[in-house]
């Protein structure tokens, strides 16, 4: 499960890299094309919005996995041992469970009435229920991640203290 | 009335928070709990989907990621140390002219880069040295720098700006950044005010001033960057382009100036540096998507109409119920981070301010000020440990020096409240 995590991040952040890429590209293509080709692009507002949603959710499943999601962790900072690891399988479980529901089950859901409804884009005359499908792609990261999380930590119950590993520290590439 | 709704979110919402749970999804497990009060599950999870889909469809947001990424590429130590020299040239012959330059550069740092974290890591591992250098208590010298960062929240281009008009429905971006001038200005003098007079007291010694050929020099090398909030600001209030257009633009000019120009950043850093603002976005675009679905709730549930009810029932003094709302900000600030307390509690507040008659663009400002503080504050304060971090010094420490600067912190969130026209002058200048 570890090295499949390492070959889903490596994607991931790839995908991540060429979708911001082509994020500021389209948009520096909108303002040059209404200045110097007077027939402004009607496509690239559009374009951007959805890779935005692309991105911010995909990338949130990408931050989730570094760990780099702001927490307050007054509580559970102090944390050791046991204690930390029992304190991860919850958190980790609660995020999964909620993602499970809102993002994969609700997700689907959105993409599906959305593909009955045929509802289209204006400009691009996409399928929206395209679009949504970020929700529920990025929901399979979340949950794969949070599995592999309380794997982890699963695994930290019942090691010896110098064993253990701290899921904040974590780095990849 | 049913408050069966307001508990179960309140209630879940902070025991999960203190559980350690990353916010983003907080927001989203007590929105869905709150939900199942009166709505039937399906539907529920449904809803936070199509929210969490419609909430970031908006190419105001789209400026969030871009100027995240110019401030990326400027970060790279370069940008700094040029602001740094250059507010040296300015201000470092006075006394406590290193302070002042702390200030000064954090200012600009904060109309080029708009990231506060940012201006505190990278302007205090410049100054904190020098300053220590020259005798100046480390505490202090941290101090100074963590308070003087949060000018960047208020002084534009600011992403906590562009949440602001996202969370309040649509409030013009530039004139939000029109307004954030002034009072972003107040703060920085403020502190100046505070540092003055601890270097005055302490009889720090005085810098040479800088020969005037050199001083020429340290302003030419600042003027690519300088450029920058011209061509950026310029272009947004002259109507060229949206707040999203001139951040594109940023980065363009970012990468030219850092990778060409200055050549601080390789073309092979390139993936890094895009990977990291992806991140970044990432983090501020999954914790927009769960807050529309909260906001969603919190009007279903009647929240902020029963919120305004009880703040005009307690008083009807305008001035009584702004000290309140800036109470309340001030200690939800102590524990929340900043955006997701903008996103929460815009629509709680925004309409009870309204109808005491107040501009939305002044609300705003008056938002982003008083949660800058909480930034400073323990016991989460994202620029009280990133400052403390980088100065090397405990967190305890910095307490003391800390306090003079957060009165005057608080007496210009004071001033910002109940002067309008501190924001809103610019604004409406401008013909916003």
């Amino acid at each position: 499960m570890e090295k499949l995590k390492l070959v889903i991040d490596k994607y991931l952040s790839w995908l991540l890299i060429a979708t911001m890429a082509i994020m500021v590209v389209n948009v520096l293509w909108q303002v040059f094309s209404r200045f110097f080709l007077e027939t402004p692009s009607s496509v690239t507002e559009e374009l951007a919005r959805y890779l935005l949603m692309w991105i911010g959710l995909t990338g949130g499943a990408y931050a989730y996995s570094q760990g780099l999601h702001l927490a307050l962790d007054l509580l559970t900072e102090k944390l050791r041992g046991r204690r930390k690891a029992y304190s991860g399988i919850l958190i980790h479980s609660l995020i999964g469970a909620f993602t499970a529901g809102a993002f994969i089950y609700g997700g689907a859901r959105l993409v599906y009435i959305t593909l009955v409804l045929d509802q289209t884009s204006a400009a691009l005359q996409i399928p929206m229920g395209y679009v949504y499908m970020a929700i529920p792609v990025s929901g399979m990261l979340i949950v794969f991640y949070s599995l592999y999380y309380i794997r982890e930590n699963l695994a930290n119950v019942d090691a010896p203290p110098e064993h253990q590993r701290d899921s904040s520290d974590i780095q990849v590439e | 009335m049913d408050f069966t709704g307001v508990v179960v979110l309140l209630a879940s919402f902070v025991i999960l928070l203190f559980l350690g749970i990353p916010i983003a999804f907080v927001i989203g497990i007590s929105t869905l709990l709150t939900m199942l009060v009166s709505i039937d599950g399906g539907a529920a999870l449904t809803t936070i989907a199509q929210r969490m889909a419609t909430g970031l469809d908006s190419f105001a947001l789209l400026a969030i990621p871009f100027f995240i990424l110019a401030g990326q590429l400027m970060n790279s130590g370069g940008i700094a140390r040029r602001l740094v020299d250059f507010g040296k040239t300015l201000v470092g012959m006075l006394p406590g002219g290193l302070a002042y330059v702390n200030v000064i550069a954090a200012m600009l740092m904060g109309a080029i880069s708009g990231s506060a974290v940012a201006a505190a890591s990278a302007i205090g591992g410049f100054m904190g040295p020098q300053m220590k250098k020259e005798g100046y208590k480390e505490e202090f010298s941290a101090a100074v720098n963590i308070t003087s960062s949060t000018t960047g929240l208020l002084i534009p281009p600011s992403n906590i700006l562009i949440v602001y008009s996202l969370a309040s429905g649509g409030v013009s971006i530039a004139a939000l950044f029109l307004a954030g001038y002034i009072p972003g200005l107040l703060v920085g003098l403020s502190i100046m005010f505070v540092a003055g007079y601890h270097a005055f007291r302490n009889k720090y010694k005085v810098s040479d001033r800088v020969p005037l050929k050199e001083a020429v020099a340290k302003f030419l090398d600042a003027i690519p960057s300088l450029f920058l909030i011209i061509l950026v600001m310029g272009g947004i209030i002259m109507g060229i382009f949206t707040a999203t257009e001139a951040a594109a633009v940023a980065v363009l000019y970012t990468l030219v100036l850092s990778v060409m120009i200055y050549r601080e950043i390789g073309w092979s850093d390139l993936p890094s540096v895009l990977l990291k603002s992806t991140s970044t976005t990432a983090i501020v675009m999954l914790l927009i998507a769960t807050s529309m679905s909260m906001s969603w709730v919190m009007s279903y549930e009647n929240i902020p109409q029963n919120v305004s009810n009880a703040l005009i029932t307690l008083s009807d003094n305008p001035f009584v119920i702004l000290i309140i709302i800036n109470i309340i900000l001030l200690s939800v600030g102590a524990f929340l981070d900043m955006t997701p307390a903008v996103l929460i509690f815009t629509p709680i507040f925004l309409p009870v301010v309204m109808e005491l008659g107040m501009d939305p663009v002044h609300f705003g400002i008056i938002m982003v000020l008083n949660l800058s503080v909480g930034l400073c504050t323990p016991p989460v304060g994202t620029l009280l440990f990133v400052g403390c971090g980088i100065a090397n010094v405990s967190i305890v420490k910095v307490i003391k020096p800390l306090l003079p600067i957060f009165a005057a912190m608080v007496i210009s969130l004071m001033l910002v409240t109940f002067f309008p026209w501190i924001s809103l002058y610019l604004p409406r200048l401008f013909g916003f």
